[in-house]
């Protein structure tokens, strides 16, 4: 009876309230702590999935807008650059690079140049006569390979671009029109007017073109040399027995022949005699 | 979190709990620079009420004891990414009811009650006075009864419901809190906290006066 009494005041909110008095003995923190501790430590030197950082890395949202920006002009930057022209990438290679490269421009110095020099001349290159004819812009390298010769249907658009793009070519033409505009009395007696201000830009061109159809004739005039060295007939040392005595024979019916011709053209009796002697 | 939720948690808290939150703040400031020995302050100063709320979901000390202490890790390697939006007593209380939640529903089927002895105070000798008149063994064993039917009550209930009625019987948090640290809204804070009440009345009507 008593207890019904001293329950009946007794509520729900007093009963759990009685939970807030269930708690651990102090011993049990040591043991706790210690745990935490290794816990801890374990997760310090454990190595975390790099998926666990992506949130976070993504939490940072001021950090989009810039890194997207930067992709999107380094991506339009190379886009552009990708779509121009390399004029390099049109030659036959990168490891020829080291020859000197030498861009006509001028089809009238060409031509000019070309009836100057002598028909029989060693410095006429004879394998560019008919592109300096034809008209054509013709890239021209030191050096004996006929590659670098030969005038293929690219090698125009190839030497017009390099012309065309060069720095140092533009600047100079545009400080030699500036000149000429501002001082064109001291422009023309320092340099004259007989060449134009675009066939001054390219002074290079034609010593080098010589040069380089020199140092062709001159290789090829030396390899011949030395082939005829190598294949010319020496009876008296080398050649055998027949080989000799045919040789003597077509020597002496060559020096007969030769007789009888300065002979015929003095009179019959020596062509008489000439004919006893055979 | 959005802004709105932090403009009405900075109006409803009280200036006492504003003054912890930023007595917190300042410490997880020191932790985040680098200093690891300040997050052992913390630790100290909330892990009474954590293993209160983990072991009142679990009834199990031995549960408690270790999703504590994985909620203090998970607190400790998530500690860059407190940013002071809610308090840090908030954001604990979630990673350990989370944990917590996450466990239960892993071992729903797995009941096994471990409870720590009932210390009696005078916060609650009055209460266990009008509980009983008895002396000696016999009160011993009526408090252990009544705690194991207590235990086995709230463990009958949905682990929401349990959680609501943990948070806001045991361990005082607010109706705001409580949403707060569960993601939800006040009503239906108050709707679990209603139900769980009803339920638990029906089930210990035989220690309660009708």
């Amino acid at each position: 009876m008593s207890d019904s009494n001293h329950s009946s005041k007794v509520t729900i909110e007093d009963l759990l309230h009685l939970k807030r008095a269930e708690r651990p003995a102090a011993d049990f923190w040591t043991d706790f702590e210690r745990e935490l501790r290794q816990k801890q430590l374990a997760a310090l030197l454990e190595k975390r999935p790099w998926w666990q950082d992506l949130p976070q890395l993504f939490a940072r949202r001021a950090y989009l807008p810039v890194g997207a920006t930067a992709i999107l002009a380094f991506t339009l930057v190379s886009v552009k650059y990708s779509t121009l022209p390399a004029p390099v990438a049109r030659m036959d290679g990168a490891a020829e690079a080291s020859h000197s490269v030498a861009v006509i421009h001028s089809n009238e110095s060409l031509a000019a140049r070309a009836a100057t020099a002598p028909a029989s001349s060693p410095l006429v290159n004879r394998r560019e006569a008919p592109a300096v004819e034809a008209g054509e812009h013709t890239l021209v390298r030191s050096g004996d390979s006929p590659a670098f010769t030969k005038t293929d249907e690219h090698t125009p658009v190839v030497a017009a671009t390099v012309s065309a793009e060069t720095p140092s070519a533009r600047s100079i033409a545009a400080n030699f029109a500036r000149m000429e505009q501002s001082e064109p009395e001291l422009f023309n007696a320092v340099l004259g007017s007989r060449l134009s201000s675009r066939a001054r830009v390219q002074p290079a061109a034609g010593p080098v073109l010589e040069l380089a159809s020199l140092s062709n004739n001159a290789s090829r005039r030396s390899r011949l040399l030395a082939r005829y060295d190598e294949h010319a007939p020496s009876p008296e040392l080398t050649a055998p027995e027949p080989v000799r005595e045919r040789l003597s024979r077509r020597l002496g019916d060559a020096e007969a022949g030769e007789r009888f011709n300065r002979i015929g053209l003095k009179g019959d009796q020596d062509s008489l005699g000439l004919t006893l002697r055979l | 979190m959005n802004l709105s939720k932090v403009f009405t948690k900075a109006i409803i808290t009280s200036p006492e709990r504003q003054l912890e939150a930023d007595a917190d703040f300042s410490v997880v400031k020191q932790v985040q620079a680098g200093d690891v020995a300040a997050f052992d302050r913390l630790i100290l100063k909330y892990r009474e009420r954590l293993y209160g709320v983990v072991y009142n979901l679990t009834a199990n000390r031995e549960d408690a004891s270790d999703l504590t202490q994985d909620a203090f890790i998970k607190a400790f390697q998530s500690i860059n990414r407190f940013q002071g939006h809610c308090s840090f007593f908030t954001w604990l209380y979630r990673i350990a009811v989370n944990t917590t939640l996450s466990h239960l529903r892993k071992n729903r089927l797995r009941t096994f009650f471990s409870l720590e002895k009932l210390h009696e105070d005078g916060t609650n000798a009055q209460i266990l006075e009008q509980l009983t008149d008895k002396r000696g063994a016999d009160r011993d064993t009526y408090l252990r009864e009544l705690q194991e039917k207590l235990n086995e009550a709230l463990q009958k209930l949905s682990i929401q419901h349990r959680t609501v009625i943990t948070l806001f019987e045991i361990d005082g948090l607010s109706h705001s809190e409580i949403a707060e640290v569960m993601g939800c809204s006040e009503g239906t804070v108050r709707s679990r906290l209603h139900y769980a009440k009803q339920f638990l009345q029906g089930e210990m009507s035989k220690y309660l006066g009708s």
